[in-house]
Order: C-alpha cells, then sequence, then structure tokens
C-alpha cells in the first residue's frame, strides 16, 4: 500500500540559511511517526511545509497518492491534513465549541451537525465540561488540548502535532500520551513534533531524527536513541564514544 | 443538543421582535417633527452601524472609509432619478449592487493589508472617491444634486410632508441590517469571520478561505450600507460630496458600534440609541454655529468607554457586566 504521506527530496531555503535539504520522509497509514532532533534541526519546517503553510524551495509533497505542494494550508485541510501549533493559537474571543465549529465546519455546512460533531469531539478530547468557556479562559494544557481538538473536529487523514506535549506537568503529559494513542486508534495517522524523549519515544512506532536539515537516521525508537549519530547530535561527539 | 445556545438565539430574535414593535407604536405617540427628526437618524446610524459591524466587528476587518459605500448609494439613487427618472427604489437596489462589487473589487488588493495599513487604505480610498464626486461635473461636481419634490408618493419614496415613511422605512432598515446579522452569527460565514479576526493563520489550517470570507462579509456590509446611503438621499432631497462621503461619516458608522459593543448582535443598535439623540441634542443646545461640538461628545464618550468598559456597553446587560464595573480594576494583561 502507499505510505499516506511523503516528502520528495524537499528543500527549503530562507535566504542563505538552508532549512531542510533533501528530506524524503514516508508515513504510512494508521503509524504514529515521531520527528525529532535538536533544536534548528528543521522539524518546524517541515511540518510548515508538510502544513501548507509555505512552499518548498524544491522538491514534491504527496499525500495519500496525490501531489499536494502547490495547494494551500486550508485547502490541504480539505485533503485530510490537519495540525496543531507549537505556540497555541486558540480564537481567543470564542468559546471552546466555538472553536471547534470553525474546524468542523469543513466537512459540512449545516450549523446542527457542526454542532453536533463538536461535541462529540469534546467529549473525546475530555474538554466537554469547558465547552462553553471563553477559550482565553483555558489553562495552557486545555489550550494544547483544544488545538487537537479542533484539529480532529476537521476529520483528517494525517494529524500533524507540533509539540503538543512540551511543557505541560508530567500528569498532564500522561493525559496527553493517552490521548495521542486514542485518536491513533481511531484510524487517524499521527506525526508528531516532540522534545522530549521519555515521552515520546514509547508512543510512536518510528522516529525520524532530522539534524542541520537532513534525515539523520529512521527506525524503530529503541534504535534510534542507541544510534551514535544520534547521541552526537544532541550530546556532542566525547558522549558518543562508548556507544 | 446545545439548548442553552438555541436558547439564547430564539431569546434575541423574540427581544427584538417586541422592541421592533415598540418603536412602531412610538410615532403614535411623538407628534413632535424634531424629535421624530432624531429617531429616524437614530435607526438610520443604527442600520449603518450594524452593517458596519459585519465587515469590521465580526470579521475584524476595521474600515474607516465606509463614507464611499454611503455616498455611492446616496448618488446612484439620486444620479438614476434625476437623469433617467429611475425609480428610487431601483436606484436603492442598484447602489447597493455597485457598492457590493466596488467593495469586492478594492478589497481584492487591500485585503492583502493587515492591521492599519488596511485601516489607512480604507481612509484613503474613500478619500480619492470624495475627490472624484468633487471633480465630476455629471454628477453635479461641488454643487451637489438636488432631487426635486414632487409631492408625497410611495413609488416616488419621497414625503416632503412627514416623516412618519421615513421614520418606518428606518425602521425596517435597522430590523433588516439586525436580522442579516442575526442570520449570519449562526452560519459558517459567521464562524468563518470570527475566526479571521481571532487567527488568520489558524483559521486557514482549519479549511478556513480567508481571503473569501473577508470578501463576502465586505460585500454584505458595503451593500446594506449603500442603501442607508440611498434613504440618506431620499430623506435630505439634497446630496453633495461633502454631505454624504466626508470621512465624518465613516467615523459615524463606526462609533455607534464600537460604543455599544464591536463585534456583538446587539451593540451597534445599542450605541445609536445613546449617541445619536445625545449629539443632535447637543448641536441643537448649542446652535447651528456649533459644528463640531457633537464630535467633541463623540469623542469624550469613546474616551470613557475605552478606558472604563473597552467591550463596550453592551458587557453591562449580564450580572457579570454589572457586578464588573464596581468590582475593582484588574490590571489589563499586556496584548
Amino acid at each position: 500500500m502507499t505510505p499516506l504521506l511523503e516528502t520528495r527530496g524537499v528543500w527549503q531555503r530562507f535566504g542563505g540559511l538552508i532549512a531542510n535539504s533533501d528530506v524524503s520522509i514516508s508515513v504510512g497509514r494508521g503509524e504514529i511517526v515521531g520527528l525529532i532532533g535538536p533544536n534548528g534541526a528543521g522539524k518546524s519546517t517541515l511540518f510548515n511545509l508538510i502544513a501548507g503553510v509555505l512552499p518548498p524551495t524544491q522538491g514534491s509533497i504527496i499525500f495519500d497518492g496525490e501531489d499536494v505542494t502547490a495547494l494551500p494550508a486550508a485547502e490541504r485541510c480539505q485533503r485530510g491534513i490537519g495540525r496543531t501549533f507549537q505556540v497555541v493559537k486558540s480564537f481567543e474571543t470564542m468559546t471552546v465549541i466555538d472553536n471547534v465549529i470553525v474546524g468542523a465546519l469543513v466537512r459540512t455546512t449545516v450549523m446542527r451537525d457542526a454542532r453536533r460533531k463538536a461535541h462529540e469531539v469534546l467529549e473525546f478530547c475530555g474538554l466537554a465540561p469547558r465547552a462553553n468557556v471563553l477559550a482565553s479562559d483555558l489553562v495552557p494544557s486545555e489550550k494544547r488540548r483544544l488545538e487537537v481538538a479542533r484539529a480532529l473536529a476537521t476529520e483528517p487523514k494525517l494529524l500533524l502535532l507540533d509539540e503538543v506535549l512540551t511543557g505541560l506537568t508530567p500528569v498532564e503529559a500522561k493525559t496527553g500520551v493517552e490521548l495521542v494513542r486514542k485518536v491513533r486508534d481511531t484510524g487517524v495517522t499521527v506525526l508528531m513534533v516532540e522534545h522530549v524523549m521519555e515521552i515520546v519515544m514509547p508512543l510512536v512506532d518510528r522516529a525520524i531524527v532530522l539534524d542541520l536539515g537532513k534525515v539523520l537516521v529512521e527506525g524503530k525508537p529503541a534504535d534510534v536513541v542507541r544510534d551514535p549519530k544520534v547521541i552526537t547530535a544532541y550530546l556532542g561527539d566525547r558522549h558518543a564514544v562508548g556507544a | 443538543m446545545d439548548t442553552a445556545f438555541a436558547e439564547r438565539r430564539r431569546r434575541d430574535l423574540i427581544v427584538a421582535c417586541v422592541l421592533a414593535a415598540i418603536a412602531a407604536t412610538v410615532p403614535l405617540f411623538v407628534k413632535d417633527v424634531y424629535v421624530q427628526n432624531i429617531m429616524v437618524l437614530t435607526l438610520m446610524w443604527g442600520a449603518l452601524s450594524q452593517s458596519w459591524n459585519i465587515l469590521s466587528g465580526y470579521c475584524g476587518q476595521i474600515s474607516l472609509g465606509h463614507a464611499l459605500y454611503f455616498g455611492l448609494g446616496a448618488y446612484t439613487t439620486a444620479l438614476l432619478f434625476t437623469k433617467f427618472g429611475v425609480l428610487p427604489w431601483f436606484g436603492m437596489l442598484g447602489g447597493g449592487v455597485i457598492s457590493a462589487l466596488i467593495a469586492m473589487a478594492l478589497g481584492y488588493p487591500c485585503f492583502r493589508l493587515r492591521g492599519h495599513y488596511f485601516v489607512i487604505a480604507t481612509i484613503v480610498i474613500a478619500e480619492i472617491g470624495l475627490l472624484l464626486f468633487h471633480n465630476w461635473d455629471w454628477a453635479g461636481a461641488a454643487m451637489g444634486i438636488e432631487i426635486p419634490a414632487r409631492g408625497d408618493s410611495w413609488l416616488k419614496f419621497q414625503f416632503p410632508r412627514s416623516k412618519l415613511p421615513y421614520f418606518y422605512f428606518a425602521l425596517a432598515l435597522a430590523c433588516v441590517a439586525w436580522f442579516v446579522t442575526w442570520w449570519l452569527e449562526d452560519s459558517k460565514w459567521g464562524y468563518w469571520w470570527r475566526a479571521v479576526k481571532d487567527n488568520p493563520e489558524a483559521a486557514e489550517s482549519l479549511g478556513v478561505d480567508v481571503f473569501n470570507s473577508k470578501m463576502g462579509a465586505a460585500a454584505v456590509s458595503a451593500f446594506l450600507v449603500a442603501i442607508g446611503g440611498s434613504f440618506y438621499a431620499q430623506f435630505v432631497y439634497f446630496i453633495d460630496p461633502e454631505s454624504v462621503m466626508g470621512f465624518q461619516f465613516s467615523l459615524l458608522m463606526a462609533l455607534p458600534a464600537v460604543l455599544g459593543g464591536i463585534g456583538t448582535l446587539w451593540g451597534p443598535m445599542l450605541g445609536a440609541v445613546i449617541l445619536i439623540p445625545l449629539t443632535e441634542l447637543t448641536r441643537s443646545y448649542v446652535g447651528g454655529s456649533g459644528r463640531g461640538v457633537d464630535l467633541i461628545v463623540y469623542g469624550g464618550l469613546i474616551i470613557a468607554i475605552s478606558l472604563a468598559r473597552p467591550q463596550g456597553l453592551i458587557g453591562l446587560f449580564s450580572f457579570k457586566g454589572l457586578a464588573g464595573l464596581f468590582a475593582p480594576k484588574r490590571k489589563e494583561a499586556v496584548r
């Protein structure tokens, strides 16, 4: 079966800076894939290229068997790519449920259906008790979950999670991990950028490590963390010697 | 499901119907022409501000150039009637359509601008419109156009002898503007607009067509404002560029909404009910030469509101709002 998402030789240059060089990755249906790497490795850039925030300088992005490289973000959402933002971008003057309804309106124009869908998603994400609260009144961990809920309401095939587990307390992170698993169990493929290794590694089926804009290593999480190249990238040469 | 929400919307609708019914009976008791005149103006500015609120309040694209559409509505009606004998009713519709089309044509480049740059563009474009009409001889240039009065007639929509028909038309216009807002509030467009206002980038990621939602809001808003402009031309019988396209008209459309609560369903009408009678009365007490005093009152009110109640007066219409007014001031977080 063809993979759900493929990037083929993707480059992104910002002036003289090369954020992604020749990145080719693929994400299979039903997988949870972790995209990791030290700061400045080009993870967020790659994410934005997949979500359609900016077009790649070179290369193509294939989603669900179709070339979506030229499509803007809104249309990619219609095709089934949902995303969250690293810095949360809630609709602050709207209630939680209204935030989610905006997402649900991609699939229907009937308000009653959109509202029902939004309720289901909030229930799924554990935000139902906060449905009628203004988004600006949520605490940070709830805002993160609202990001996920909003994206889920668009009924994505692929969900891009940009550091949703970063900066949470251990308990919150644990509920977050459970949520991601639950999302995958409903048939949604997940590609997540994450910093905190000990949280992501048990969660993902496969990890892709980016460093200096290139794919460094990819494979099973257990193998990846032992890979000398990865240890070097994160900690420097001295620590890799013993591996 | 979500009965609280449906109930609030039903309650809004009922309250609006009751208020409209009460307003409709007022002229039966108030025979004073001066007061009736103020009532007509209040309803008209309420309707205009409600229309302005669709683009600037809901969709967040602050326009200070809506006088352009007001003027276009007025001029289209007046020109079609005086030059070609087209009835004002068709002129009204024509003015609305022309304004909506022009709003979209202008939106095409301008909606790529954000924040202050967009506001400045709207001001400049309206000023250009004003200058064009100042120099357009066929349209009366600076001399303006006088609409010949030929006796009371619904067909020609002119009533030299009575304010009442104008009152009922202005009331209908206010009701239409309110109802359109009410209806759009719970539609895909309404949700898209608010999402675009709050965070365009997030909206885009959720499949919202940001550009076209702005275009839609601009078209609806301009259409309704132009209808108001047409009405105004019929109401005053004489228009010139300054009296329908001057910058103060753009401000007068924004102020009631800002005062009452920008981006809210009831804000513009509430603001107009307070603001318009107040300024009309100030103007008449200070006397004919007091041109500008009403604007000082506006300015003072806006400063007071933005200090005490930045979200508008409508927030007072809830227990929380009232309690908040008397609660100790909380330092606003840095934006």
